[in-house]
């Protein structure tokens, strides 16, 4: 006022003029402003004098500048096209002093730049690498399979440190949901009925506890998900957030309530249900959603592979997959072994389990059987870790009854053994006695329905018979011819058999005498009946050519002499048989 | 349109069952407590609009010290549940409304007579039917089991609730 007015005063003056009144006038001023028109004077000098003028804008410009940037912007705003057509004039003018003066600040700025980028890059190689490689990927690639997620999506989750997903606003009173935004890709449920629950929640949390007033609930975790709730005046902001997020973005929370009671205050208060108002909150409530993602630095991996839990882990992995080998293997043999025993003829596996530690086997075994022990051996199965108990049993197999009956009647090697519709079958030929008594013992054999004894010959047949000569003279007493057909047709048996039996057979014919007569004489004369026979026999088996004779005469006789009977029955020849291996 | 109402009463008169045949048209025989309340949504239309009923079914109470003030605090309305085999919930109830009224002031509400399907125990006398008419309540008899009354009970209370908004 007083600038703007005193100019005026001062101007008014000169069109007042005139030359008697001019002295009277000077000199009522002076009377009127006195004092002051020094002043006025002086003012008038500041205002119009430049020089002066800069002075005190000079002295009161920094603080006035300071004053005004503390109250507004204006001031960067009105000087910005300025110091920018500056900037730009001095450089065009000479580039220089500016480049002097960014040196310093411009040479740390790039490297840092660069180091930051390649930084980022050998981070993004590094996960990359570490979670396509690591057994980790391989489980995160499992959980985006079995989940139906990408690969990209689940590294995301796992390497998520947090991220708000979910922002409802609700009004406190009523508990109905004013907005809700979630974040893209985040599940969400009715919103409407989450703020309701949330508000219930809250009221059931506070009256149950019964805490005092302004003690209200701040956070409920689940698992991953953490429920955060700031609190205004009439409104309720709550966001669920995945991970762990930081206690400052509470602030930022509660910026935005602020922002929102606010801008919205009165329909906050307003509010009967039409939450149409609050449509325009979203873009508020957006700032909200967060998030914040693991980088992964390489020197936190480095840091974790090192650690004694990963070596422990290690080791005890190794360890585990060798007691693994170990443990397969052991089994895999167990396994062969047992089912080797199965197939194993006259052995019954009944049971195969675990006793005390060891393993256990029990079953029927045919003592013909093979020894189970032996079998083990086979399958490298250590003996000291198997109990084993076999009951005795007969196994009633076409071989276990052979070996049986063998072992029993043990047959000469002139004799085999077969079994057909569990009748004996013996082939060959063999002494009296162990027919008789393979006659009788095959009766008793488990297993054993007869003896077939068509194709065995008793020895006896050929053996026993005599064939007699008249006194002193080496013809065969008449009456003898079916004898000899007999004889004849047991040898062709004999011969048969043992070429089947791969055996060659000899017959002996030893000639006798009776005691009478010299022995010189007899010894010839057995001689002779010896060969009377052996002819006669030849000329009926002209392919039997193995005969043998043995002059015996009176040292050998067939019986005792006590009759004349007796004494006829020396007077004969008499045959064996004799067996060797065939040549 | 928002709005949120409470289903108030004492015990096992049938607040829940109300709720899930109103909302999901199912009916289960089976006694649930609830404990606290549970929240649940149906939108209905009142005339041209629509409304999402929020409808907060609140644990009974045996007494109107038990019934949380807090679990009422916003409602717009609520539906009052007796038991109408059971003449003894009723009078709880007339307690229960006294407080009702102290949470949320003169908000609309119906009384409900549950349980209609069995006439048989009914306990409701025409006295005490005339004591509600008195007091000038609106009273209808439901049946969640058989689904009678219970639709225009909650539509009933909304155009109510819609009433005294325009009004």
């Amino acid at each position: 006022m007083m600038q703007s007015e005193a100019p005026e005063l001062l101007d008014q003056a000169p069109p007042d003029t005139s030359s008697n009144d001019e002295e009277n006038m000077a000199e009522l001023r002076s009377l009127l402003l006195g004092p002051a028109e020094k002043q006025l004077a002086e003012v008038h000098t500041r205002l119009t004098d430049p020089r002066r003028q800069m002075e005190e804008v000079s002295r009161v410009l920094p603080a006035a500048i300071s004053v005004r940037s503390r109250q507004d912007h204006d001031l960067t705003d009105a000087l910005a096209p300025t110091v920018a057509a500056a900037l730009h004039q001095s450089i065009r003018k000479d580039p220089q002093p500016l480049a002097d003066a960014i040196f310093p600040i411009i040479g740390p700025a790039i490297r840092k730049a660069i180091a930051t980028a390649l930084n980022g890059m050998v981070q993004s190689l590094n996960q990359t690498m570490a979670h396509s490689l690591s057994i980790q990927g391989m489980k995160w690639r499992l959980e985006a399979l079995r989940t139906g997620k990408s690969f990209a999506e689940v590294v995301m989750l796992k390497t998520l440190l947090y991220r708000v997903e979910q922002v409802f606003l609700i009004h406190k009173n009523t508990g109905l949901l004013l907005q809700h935004i979630s974040a893209p890709g985040a599940k969400a449920q009715d919103a409407d009925m989450v703020s309701g629950m949330l508000t219930a929640i809250q009221d059931f949390v506070h009256d149950s506890f019964a805490t005092p007033a302004g003690d209200e609930l701040e956070d409920m975790r689940v698992g991953d998900l953490t429920v955060w709730v700031e609190r205004g005046p009439e409104a309720v902001l709550a966001a669920v957030i995945r991970g762990n997020a930081p206690e400052d973005l509470r602030a930022v929370f509660q910026e935005t309530l602020e922002k929102i009671q606010l801008q919205f205050g009165m329909a906050l208060s307003e509010f009967a249900g039409d939450a149409t108002p609050f449509s325009a909150t979203a873009s508020l409530l957006e700032d909200c959603l967060e998030a914040r993602y693991d980088s992964g630095s390489p020197a936190a991996n480095v840091k974790r592979r090192v650690t004694p839990l990963t070596v422990i882990g290690a080791v005890l992995l190794i360890v585990v997959l060798i007691w693994g080998f170990f443990w397969l293997r052991e089994v895999r043999r167990w396994n062969a072994y047992v089912e080797r025993l199965r197939n194993e003829p006259g052995i019954i596996v009944a049971e195969n389990g675990k006793r005390a530690g060891k393993r256990f086997l029990s079953g029927l075994r045919d003592p013909l059987a093979r020894d189970p022990q032996q079998v083990m051996q086979d399958y490298q199965v250590n003996p000291q870790t198997v109990l084993s108990h076999w009951e005795p049993f007969h196994a009633l197999t076409p071989e276990f009854v052979l070996a049986r009956t063998s072992s029993l009647l043990n047959p000469p090697d002139t004799v085999r053994f077969s079994l057909t519709n569990g009748t004996l079958q013996a082939e060959g030929f063999a002494s009296h006695l162990w027919v008789n008594e393979t006659r009788q013992a095959a009766r008793f054999l488990p297993g054993i329905g007869g003896l077939n004894e068509e194709r065995l010959l008793d020895l006896n047949r050929i053996e026993d018979p005599l064939l007699r000569f008249e006194l002193d003279r080496a013809e065969l007493v008449p009456g003898q011819q079916q004898s000899l057909d007999l004889l004849t047709a047991d040898i062709k048996r004999l011969q048969s058999l043992a070429v089947a039996l791969q055996k060659s057979v000899r017959l002996e014919i030893s000639g006798h005498t009776d005691g009478t007569g010299s022995g010189a004489r007899n010894l010839m004369l057995s001689e002779e009946r010896a060969r009377t026979v052996a002819s006669v026999l030849q000329a009926r088996l002209p392919t039997f050519a193995n005969l043998t004779i043995n002059a015996v005469g009176s040292r050998e006789k067939v019986r005792e002499e006590v009759t004349e009977n007796d004494r006829a029955s020396n007077r004969s020849v008499t045959f064996k048989v004799v067996t060797t291996e065939a040549k | 349109m928002q709005k949120k109402i409470c289903m108030i009463g004492t015990f096992a008169v049938g607040k829940t069952s109300l709720v899930r045949r109103f909302v999901e048209s199912i009916y289960s025989s089976k006694y649930h407590t609830t404990v606290g309340v549970k929240v649940d949504k149906k939108i209905v239309r009142v005339g041209d609009e629509e409304t999402t009923l929020l409808i907060w079914d609140i644990e009974g109470a045996e007494s109107e010290h038990e019934l949380r003030k807090s679990y009422l605090r916003g409602a717009s309305g609520y539906l009052l549940v007796a038991d109408g085999t059971r003449q003894d919930t009723l009078y709880k109830a007339l307690t229960l409304q006294t407080r009702a009224e102290e949470a949320v002031g003169k908000a609309p509400f119906l009384l409900l007579l549950n349980k209609s399907d069995l006439a048989d125990q009914w306990q409701i006398t025409s006295r005490d039917l005339a004591a509600l008419e008195q007091k000038q309540w609106n009273v209808i008899n439901t049946s969640a089991k058989t689904g009678h009354g219970v639709e225009e009970a909650f539509l009933t209370l909304a155009e109510k609730m819609a009433e005294k908004l325009n009004g």
